[in-house]
């Protein structure tokens, strides 16, 4: 499903991070929306070339464009420039404090595109609206799980429904970790590794424990429990236990789930009655904290034990034939 | 119970990754499984006492297998060590 950003959504998010002002707009913005998250320079569109035109992108007009079309204007040579305005053009938005003709803006009010001003910084202005439209547009994703971040890593929980993912999420933050989404965990790639989750409904501090029903952890452990989102890093998928299933015994090798297109490390624990999954848990975000600093206790154990068997062998050559 | 000698034979020794088969082979037997090295006597179904032997090329390990598999799991351990562990 591709998702649009209606323009008066955009602008009330955007108006006070960049001073923006309405230029024009005569209730314009209700109902356009824009496509895609980008922010498109039209630059030869002005000319009448149209082809590979973003035209259902949010147009910025720089000191560039608004010189052009006011020359364009001087020149009584607009018949080729207008033609943008032909286009389902969410909006125009105009960088600087260069004047535009007054012109350009009525063509525009003709065709009901709306246009808006900021006097901030180029770079500002691109930066602010790249990154809130990437930041809508970007990819994301439900699961079924519970994101927990234990020392700071992002932990999610998964595994069948009713196996215990919130009954350690619960005795996770007891001890003094945060939750961040119980259950529904929304999931937004941020970048080309980087996933961040939050609560689907945006209920952070809500969870169902059976048995006891409904829970509102940010009230009884206070504000600390909770966080609203956080990356996610580490991923702990909770197995009932098979004999006949090999689990690690190792850790040499990693195993690891794709979400998103991003990989992430996967851990899978078979669990029983009585097993304390809180401080496993636990142990393996700290274990992940070692992996990421380069540390990986199961290739030093065996560095060390590969050493030892170098060490007798030699010993035992040398003695061989010591009959002395 | 049956048991018997075999020589380690691949280059690196018994170390993490072969422990690792090896007890994945005797994890999945009802029979007793035990090593001896130099004195040091290791119950084969734990990866750690496994490793602990440090049996290098050309040691011999003492495997002892004792239940109502035991036959068939020292036979699966004898092709394992025999076959390398499959390393090489």
């Amino acid at each position: 499903m591709n998702r649009t950003l209606p323009v008066s959504q955009f602008i009330k998010h955007i108006q006070h991070v960049i001073n923006l002002k309405t230029v024009s707009d005569n209730n314009y913005s209700n109902g356009r929306s824009i496509a895609n998250s980008i922010l498109n320079k039209p630059g030869l569109a002005l000319t009448g070339y149209f082809k590979d035109f973003n035209s259902s992108s949010l147009q910025l007009l720089a000191s560039t464009e608004i010189s052009f079309i006011n020359d364009q204007y001087e020149a009584k040579n607009t018949r080729d420039m207008k033609k943008i305005c032909d286009f389902d053009i969410p909006a125009f938005i105009i960088q600087g404090r260069k004047k535009i003709d007054q012109r350009f803006i009525d063509d525009c009010a003709l065709k009901k595109i709306p246009v808006f001003r900021t006097t901030k910084p180029f770079q500002k202005v691109y930066g602010e609206i790249t990154s809130y439209l990437e930041d809508f547009f970007a990819p994301s994703t439900q699961v079924h799980g519970t994101l927990v971040d234990v020392y700071g890593t992002g932990l999610l929980i998964m595994g069948r429904s009713s196996i215990g993912k919130s009954e350690i999420a619960l005795d996770l933050v007891e001890r003094g970790h945060r939750l961040v989404a119980d259950d529904v965990v929304t999931i937004q790639k941020k970048d080309e590794n980087v996933l961040v989750g939050k609560s689907g409904g945006e209920y952070t501090p809500f969870m169902e424990i059976r048995g006891l029903g409904i829970l509102n952890l940010k009230e009884i452990f206070g504000t600390r429990a909770i966080r609203v989102q956080k990356r996610v890093e580490l991923v702990i998928q909770l197995e009932d236990w098979k004999k006949e299933i090999e689990y690690e015994r190792l850790g040499l090798e990693d195993d690891s789930i794709k979400i998103l297109d991003v990989e992430l490390p996967r851990v899978k624990l078979p669990i029983f009655p009585g097993k304390n999954i809180t401080v496993i848990a636990e142990t393996i975000a700290l274990n992940h904290h070692l992996k990421v600093y380069g540390y990986n206790a199961a290739a030093e154990f065996n560095k060390l034990l590969m050493k030892k068997m170098k060490r007798k062998e030699k010993l035992n050559k040398y003695l061989d034939k010591d009959y002395e | 119970m049956i048991t018997e000698n075999v020589q380690i034979i691949n280059s690196l020794g018994l170390h993490a990754r072969p422990a690792a088969r090896l007890v994945k082979i005797t994890s999945g037997y009802d029979c007793d499984v035990f090593i001896t090295k130099d004195d040091m006597e290791v119950n084969a179904k734990s990866i750690m006492g496994v490793m602990m032997l440090a049996a290098e090329q050309d040691s011999v390990i003492t495997v002892k297998c004792s239940g109502p598999d035991e036959n068939e799991c020292l036979k699966d351990i004898k092709e394992l060590i025999n076959n390398k562990f499959y390393e090489e």
